[in-house]
């Protein structure tokens, strides 16, 4: 127990105390977004098998997806999978495609780059959820 | 300038093909995931979701191909990178071996379960066609 406690730490002060800038926040980031994700997925495998298995808890789940908070919570998902996906981009081509790239000075721009584009990508995508938010639970602009 | 090339040792075990499938449904699930994301939270939206709608999207085989792929890699994606982040948290080998058995049957399970609806909403749908 003391082991585990010990390599708990060792681990977790890592992710806290090194200084790597933008390597390390994408590390973060990535690691914290995939997390976050495959939570919501594990769920939402599970109650999207409620349509064959048992249709009326389908609709109670619908309703749960339907609340304010869990369209919050939905805003910040497509997030985390926007950013995933691009970090995971950039991980992936310098890994398979180009090796070379693998500086700190290119990568310090490139996970920049990273978190910029997603942030683009991102808002559009809020703005339309955000507004079905407002349309459906506050009736807003004629809802 | 001369440069040195760094001759590393390649393994082809369970780590390194894990890293590959990691890289390769990476690929794979950015159409895939993107393209389901926006259609059902962005353009279709939580509000107009029910059964109904479900049971018509999986009578059509192309969604029903499309969502068995998703559920295939995405899922397995999602749990061998919880897999590498525990890993990262426990260091002996004894528990890595104990917890990958856990995650594997955790994905067989939630796997099986999900493949199983979207397969059998499909056959009766099919059944309901003749």
């Amino acid at each position: 127990m003391a082991a585990l406690i010990a390599s708990l730490r060792t681990t977790l002060s890592g992710y806290v105390r090194y200084r790597g800038r933008e390597g390390h926040y994408a590390f973060l980031l990535h690691r914290f977004t995939g997390l976050g994700t495959l939570l919501f997925l594990a769920i939402h495998i599970v109650d999207t098998s409620f349509v064959y298995f048992y249709p009326h808890l389908y609709e109670e789940a619908l309703n749960i997806y339907r609340w304010t908070p869990f369209m919050i919570g939905e805003i910040l998902l497509v997030f985390a999978v926007i950013y995933h996906g691009i970090n995971g981009f950039r991980v992936i081509y310098v890994d398979m495609v180009k090796p070379a790239a693998w500086t700190i000075k290119a990568q310090r721009k490139a996970a920049t780059w990273t978190l910029a584009i997603s942030i683009v990508l991102w808002l559009p995508a809020a703005g339309i959820m955000g507004y079905n938010l407002l349309h459906h639970n506050f009736g807003m602009f004629g809802g | 300038m001369t440069t040195a090339t760094r001759r590393v040792k390649k393994f082809n075990n369970m780590e390194s093909a894990a890293w590959k499938w990691m890289r390769y449904t990476g690929v794979l699930m950015l159409p895939l995931v993107w393209g389901h994301v926006l259609i059902q939270d962005i353009v279709v939206g939580v509000h107009a979701i029910d059964n109904a709608y479900v049971l018509q999207r999986w009578s059509n085989i192309f969604w029903q191909v499309y969502d068995i792929l998703l559920l295939g890699f995405t899922f397995a994606h999602g749990v061998n990178g919880l897999r590498q982040v525990v890993n990262d948290f426990v260091h002996t080998q004894r528990a890595r071996n104990i917890l990958g058995w856990v995650f594997l049957v955790f994905w067989a399970v939630v796997t099986v379960i999900g493949a199983w609806a979207l397969i059998a909403v499909g056959q009766a749908n099919l059944a309901a066609q003749l």
